[in-house]
């Protein structure tokens, strides 16, 4: 972070309370409000750091992470901004290549 | 498949003979004996219930249903015949005849422009007369949202379709399952685990999990949206935990291990111990009905452990990844589900694959049940 400075207002704020260590401040939310509108899942490690511990195959968890918005999986929130975007593919193994991505006009 | 068939005929075999054993004496009672056996009731894409005959994993009923499916989570009545849900992106309830696929029940708990979710925290009273879930409210307001305190709220069955709340509770917040006692007590599953008396909304932690401050652990690591152990009559949840073999939070002289957090749903005994070796990721699991020493666990593994030696004991590398265990009400069987789109049963003590059945449609985190009750002439 040393070669890199703040331009913005929003940049300066957030190099100064990272600069103050303020993590404390930050609590769990109680319901989630929305999640990522990209889909690049499969980029998550395990426990470990490593792969192994992922699910099998890739598509076995992608419903499981959009349907209740899970904040570190990049797929579409289903939980209250996209609840359709699987309506085409009931089987995400089988019906992946209905998956598209989605974006703030397509908002349902 | 072949096990399973031969299990259905030796159970028709025994019922036939009951039957005709009644017609023969002359005094028998005037209706046949009860004929009953397993089902499976699960949740899946895009929008249908399934009822699947436990023994031959074939379908005997698919009913449709008017809401998302997630997060697909079900209550059974205490005579397993109408399923409760929890479906409509994780904020309607509907109760429906697993029969005749009549809807008996609805509520939908977003009401005005306050939005309510419920993570998979749905129970139903013994009685099965009033149906109980966590509540996340946020006020949807023109320009920002209010994150408001989290509830228990109680519902009514008997108030039929577009119930509403009859009592609401503050209650805990990040609770992601709940589950009755057989007095009633309400279990919650969040940062601790707590038990409500669901007349007056009191409440007080029964096992200490983020709370507990021992040196020799790390903080307790717990994932689950699944209130399984129905056919052992548990709340069970599972944590991962870091021991310090040494010096606190040392952890170069430390060890992983998987625990669970489990509440006898008949005594009201609450138990919190380490049952194994952390070396993979796991989701769900419970104890097996009639055998409490024996602690299963599924992901893309199905392991069993031995929980007084705290021992692995048996593993299985899995066809897919599966999020949920199910046993069936005898303890023989295991079902796995959730994830994609096929439950898979196995022999609990050979672990020999006994078959699967393809739903068409993948459960996600669905948490399906297993149920004994009387058989349904397949309606498909």
């Amino acid at each position: 972070m040393k070669k890199l400075k703040p331009i913005n207002q929003k940049a300066i704020e957030l190099a100064g309370t990272t600069n103050q260590q303020q993590v404390d401040d930050v609590v769990a939310m109680q319901s989630v409000v929305g999640c990522a509108s990209t889909t690049d899942p499969g980029w998550e490690v395990d426990m470990f750091g490593g792969t192994a511990g992922l699910c099998q195959p890739m598509e076995a968890d992608l419903y499981g992470c959009s349907d209740p918005c899970w904040w570190p999986a990049q797929v579409p929130d289903m939980m209250n901004t996209y609840p359709d975007w699987s309506a085409d593919a009931p089987s995400a193994a089988k019906n992946w290549r209905n998956l598209d991505g989605v974006y703030p006009g397509g908002k349902e | 498949m072949r096990f399973l068939t031969q299990r259905r005929r030796a159970s028709a075999a025994a019922a036939g003979a009951l039957v005709l054993g009644a017609l023969l004496a002359g005094c028998g009672p005037s209706q046949p004996a009860a004929i009953s056996q397993d089902y499976i009731v699960a949740v899946s894409r895009p929008n249908h219930l399934n009822v699947i005959d436990a023994l031959t994993l074939e379908p005997v009923n698919r009913c449709d249903l008017p809401a998302h499916p997630a997060p697909g989570t079900i209550v059974m009545s205490p005579d397993a015949q109408t399923a409760y849900m929890l479906i409509g992106s994780f904020g309607e309830i509907y109760g429906m005849d697993i029969e005749t696929c009549e809807m008996v029940f609805s509520a939908n708990q977003s009401q005005g422009n306050e939005r309510v979710r419920s993570i998979g925290a749905i129970a139903i009273s013994p009685d099965g007369s009033e149906i109980y879930t966590h509540q996340n409210p946020t006020a949807m307001m023109s320009d920002h949202y209010q994150v408001q305190p989290t509830r228990v709220a109680v519902f009514a069955t008997a108030d039929g379709l577009d119930a509403k709340a009859v009592r609401t509770f503050p209650a805990p917040r990040q609770v992601t399952i709940m589950k009755t006692g057989d007095d009633g007590t309400l279990y919650l599953g969040g940062p601790d685990v707590y038990a409500m008396d669901i007349s007056n909304g009191s409440y007080s932690t029964i096992i200490a999990s983020r709370s507990l401050d021992d040196p020799k652990f790390s903080p307790r690591d717990v994932l689950t949206v699944w209130p399984i152990g129905d056919t052992s009559n548990e709340f069970i949840r599972m944590f991962s935990v870091v021991q310090f073999n040494g010096e606190p939070g040392d952890m170069d002289d430390s060890s992983f291990h998987w625990g669970y957090e489990r509440i006898d749903l008949a005594t009201g005994e609450p138990t919190s111990t380490i049952f194994g070796p952390l070396e993979v990721v796991l989701f769900s699991g419970q104890t097996r009905p009639g055998h409490p020493e024996q602690m299963w666990a599924v992901l893309s593994y199905l392991k069993q452990f031995d929980v007084p030696s705290q021992t692995e004991t048996r593993s299985l590398m899995l066809d897919h990844t599966y999020y949920c265990i199910n046993f069936s009400t005898d303890g023989d069987t295991i079902y796995l589900s959730g994830a994609l789109d096929d439950i898979v049963a196995y022999n609990a003590d050979t672990l020999e694959k006994l078959g699967n059945i393809t739903l068409g449609g993948d459960m996600s985190m669905a948490t399906p049940r297993v149920v004994h009750r009387p058989i349904i002439a397949s309606r498909l």
